[in-house]
């Protein structure tokens, strides 16, 4: 006992050093460098090395082009105009989750980039570090759209995270292969039997879970005019009863989809193996950016039931910062860097997904980008709700291309388009569209209603196929064990009396 | 003064320093994890749950099924092959069995990637099979593993004994049941061992081929990603207990052949 006590702990001394001095290197302030580690999502950021071609040129006169990555450029200017220099240590992560596991694992990160829930559930648990005073009169204060602004105040974000990209989920499709539109203007796609193995839907529980809500309520969203606190609460309905009757939509959409994807959905949609494809709005743009240059016209299309507005946003984590000043000002300096103008314009250009920066720069970026050429047909696309500052300034309009949107005849309004569509949903979908929450308590039912889904029931197993596998099983087993008697390799032979064994 | 001076055991000090930290220490922390609830109170709730559950159960049942399909077919795929390039007195067998060795010096995910693009063109649409694409991705995966023990086996094979056994007036087919299959036993059990057992948590093929019903693996991570720890660590202790009792069971045959345990563990 006492030696097993001994070896305890040496065995815990050992992890202690090798702890501390984990932790010491992240932390180390040698020659006053602060080392920020910042952790966002994967092929999030700009990471530069653009072609030549590629050079963007607004009619302001402003030049955009991405050399190094970004954060080697804010680490560039940083240290050239501040009396103490920092380091960048940049990762990566792949989901919420998968963060937020890494977090209560002991990773230390100064800025994260969760998405909204995230942030619901890192506030809840006081592991955010408030922004600072001098934060409100920075870049990203000054930049930031004013209609994210009153998104964030209203579910009182604004002091803990700065949002960094936004957008809505809808479904990927391509018009050739469709044969009625309005199939795609719904979340029932999923279940359509003329599309059965056609269509793709994303693989984590809250995307699916938003999508069989929207089936279950299909009726109710589409006849019915909500408010938007009653279609939030609507969309976030976590009751018992409202999880079994999603259990029982999922099961069926598991078996008519083509599949549950993470990554392959836009390859499949490039090479047509799937013809509509559940997405996020970011991907979404990639996607049919993709497919533009292989010559194929994909759409984005958002369901007429409701759609999934998500943010992602920088926050700063007590356990980082640690009450360190100048961690926190670096990591602000970080967030007012990326939300220069310019440099929103390099991530949206690069990852396809909506800053939520707003001003001059960038609407000039959008004109740029989609805004007519003289001699096609053109409609007037409104986004004032995302750059208008005050109510006299209404020039926010986009004279695009009329080919990229569908107008429905009888409302009048816009639901299906292409790029820019995607990028800023119109009016009317944003005002059908909810933050998803967290779900809290409710996790642990929701999980198990996914693993319900996903899993195979053993009740579920018919007896013919119980009764095949029994008896192949069976036959095997009885022909080996008949094999192995009847040559004895069980038996171990023994010498016979005056020999032995030459052993080689 | 002995025990200052450099022994060769001290060699070992760096193995054993690696195994405690990432081997034993690891195991002990999935122990914690699978005998506690959430709050860190011991309790039996994920282990009845495991064996309550008809889905715990019937996932069991379908990595089971889709471990064992794939190792009937790696068997008999790879034994014919292997039998063939070790009896055969082909100058160029090497060559041969390099082709067989050589998909396992590509990425994985490549190939699977690869394998899912020509089952595409094969089967039309391949979410209409996802079992058969399973194992059919699996066996891609696994293959080399089944054929190098079995070779290795049949190799070294004594001439002698299948001639003794044919001057004594065994038939051909009596010389291969009686003395080569015979002797080939522990090859084929590290075969399969060492197919059987990572075929059964590799959700990663299941995934890269579209198949939608989640297997061992796959059903930790899930629990992973609803931070449930304790019944993900339930899951892995059980499927290392199934794991160590194969181990156990195909050890009884393969002691005769000290050069086997190795590829076994």
């Amino acid at each position: 006992m006492g030696k097993f006590k001994k070896i305890l702990s040496v065995a815990a001394a050992c992890g202690l050093i090798g702890a501390s001095a984990l932790t010491m290197a992240g932390c180390s302030e040698q020659d006053g460098v602060i080392t920020l580690r910042v952790c966002n999502w994967e092929e999030y950021i700009d990471l530069g090395g653009w072609k030549d071609d590629e050079r963007i040129t607004l009619d302001n006169g402003e030049e955009i082009f991405g050399v190094n990555a970004i954060y080697d450029d804010f680490t560039e200017w940083f240290n050239e105009t501040h009396d103490y220099k920092v380091k960048v240590e940049y990762s990566t992560f792949g989901t919420n989750e998968d963060l937020y596991n890494r977090l209560s694992l002991g990773d230390v990160y100064d800025l994260v980039c969760p998405s909204d829930y995230m942030i619901m559930k890192l506030l809840a648990e006081d592991k955010i570090q408030e922004y600072s005073t001098d934060f409100e009169s920075g870049e990203y204060a000054t930049n930031v759209s004013p209609y994210i602004n009153g998104i964030f105040t209203q579910y009182h974000w604004d002091k803990y995270a700065a949002c960094y990209m936004w957008g809505t989920t809808g479904i990927v499709y391509n018009p050739e292969k469709i044969e009625d539109v309005a199939d795609v203007s719904t979340w029932n796609i999923l279940l359509n039997e003329d599309y059965k193995r056609q269509v793709t839907i994303k693989d984590n529980v809250r995307d699916a879970y938003f999508a069989a809500l929207g089936i279950i309520n299909s009726e109710k969203l589409t006849t019915q005019l909500l408010d938007s606190e009653e279609l939030t609460n609507l969309m976030n309905a976590t009751d018992s009863e409202t999880i079994t009757k999603a259990e029982d939509v999922l099961k069926r959409i598991k078996n008519n989809v083509y599949s549950f994807e993470t990554d392959s959905g836009k390859a499949d949609m490039v090479t047509g193996k799937v013809i509509a494809n559940y997405q996020w709005s970011g991907d979404a743009i990639t996607i049919l950016d993709g497919a533009d240059a292989d010559g194929t016209e994909l759409w984005y299309s958002v369901p007429d039931e409701c759609a999934n507005l998500w943010f992602d946003g920088w926050v700063m984590l007590k356990s980082g910062i640690d009450g360190n000043e100048k961690r926190q000002a670096a990591a602000e300096a970080f967030v007012n860097f990326l939300s220069r103008p310019k440099n929103a314009i390099r991530n949206m250009y690069y990852i396809g997904y909506t800053s939520a920066i707003a001003g001059d720069t960038v609407f000039e970026y959008l004109d740029w980008n989609y805004g007519a050429e003289d001699d096609v047909d053109t409609i007037d696309y409104d986004v004032n709700y995302f750059f208008k500052k005050d109510d006299n300034d209404g020039k926010y309009i986009i004279y695009a291309d009329a080919d990229n949107f569908k107008i429905d005849e009888n409302t009048g309004e816009i639901n299906r388009g292409r790029q820019l569509f995607a990028q800023y949903p119109p009016e009317n979908v944003k005002s059908r569209s909810v933050v998803m929450r967290d779900f809290e308590d409710k996790l642990t039912d929701i999980n198990q209603m996914w693993i319900n889904v996903r899993c195979l029931d053993v009740t579920d197993i018919s007896p013919v196929t119980i009764g095949i596998i029994c008896g192949a099983v069976g036959l095997i087993t009885i022909a080996s064990l008949l094999y192995a008697f009847r040559y004895k390799l069980f038996i171990k032979y023994k010498p016979k009396n005056g020999y032995s064994k030459v052993e080689e | 003064m002995k025990g200052l001076r450099f022994n060769r055991k001290h060699l070992c000090i760096p193995y054993a320093v690696f195994l405690v930290l990432f081997v034993i220490a690891p195991l002990f922390v999935i122990v914690y994890y699978a005998f506690t609830n959430g709050q860190g109170h011991f309790t039996f709730d994920n282990f009845v749950n495991f064996f309550t559950s008809t889905k715990t159960l019937g996932t069991l049942l379908y990595s089971f099924a889709v471990a064992i399909v794939t190792t009937a077919v790696c068997l008999v795929i790879a034994y014919p092959t292997a039998y063939i390039l070790a009896r055969s007195k082909m100058k160029k067998k090497y060559v041969l069995l390099l082709l067989f060795i050589l998909p396992m010096w590509i990425n994985f995910t490549l190939r699977i990637t690869a394998l899912k693009e020509v089952l595409s063109v094969i089967e039309g649409n391949i979410s209409v099979y996802p079992f058969l694409n399973s194992v059919i991705g699996m066996t891609y995966d696994f293959l080399p593993f089944m054929i190098l023990p079995l070779y290795t086996s049949l190799q070294k094979l004594d001439n002698s004994l299948l001639e003794a056994a044919s001057d004594l007036g065994a038939s051909k087919a009596t010389v291969f049941l009686r003395v080569t299959l015979p002797l080939s036993v522990p090859g084929i059990i590290s075969g399969i061992t060492m197919v059987l057992l990572p075929s059964m948590t590799n959700y990663v093929v299941l995934d890269m081929l579209y198949n939608n019903t989640y297997i061992m693996g796959s059903l930790i991570g899930s629990y992973f990603s609803a931070y449930d720890w304790n019944n993900g660590s339930l899951i892995s202790l059980v499927l290392l207990i199934i794991i160590f009792i194969v181990t156990l069971v195909t050890n009884r045959f393969s002691d005769k052949d000290a050069n086997n345990k190795g590829a076994i563990l």
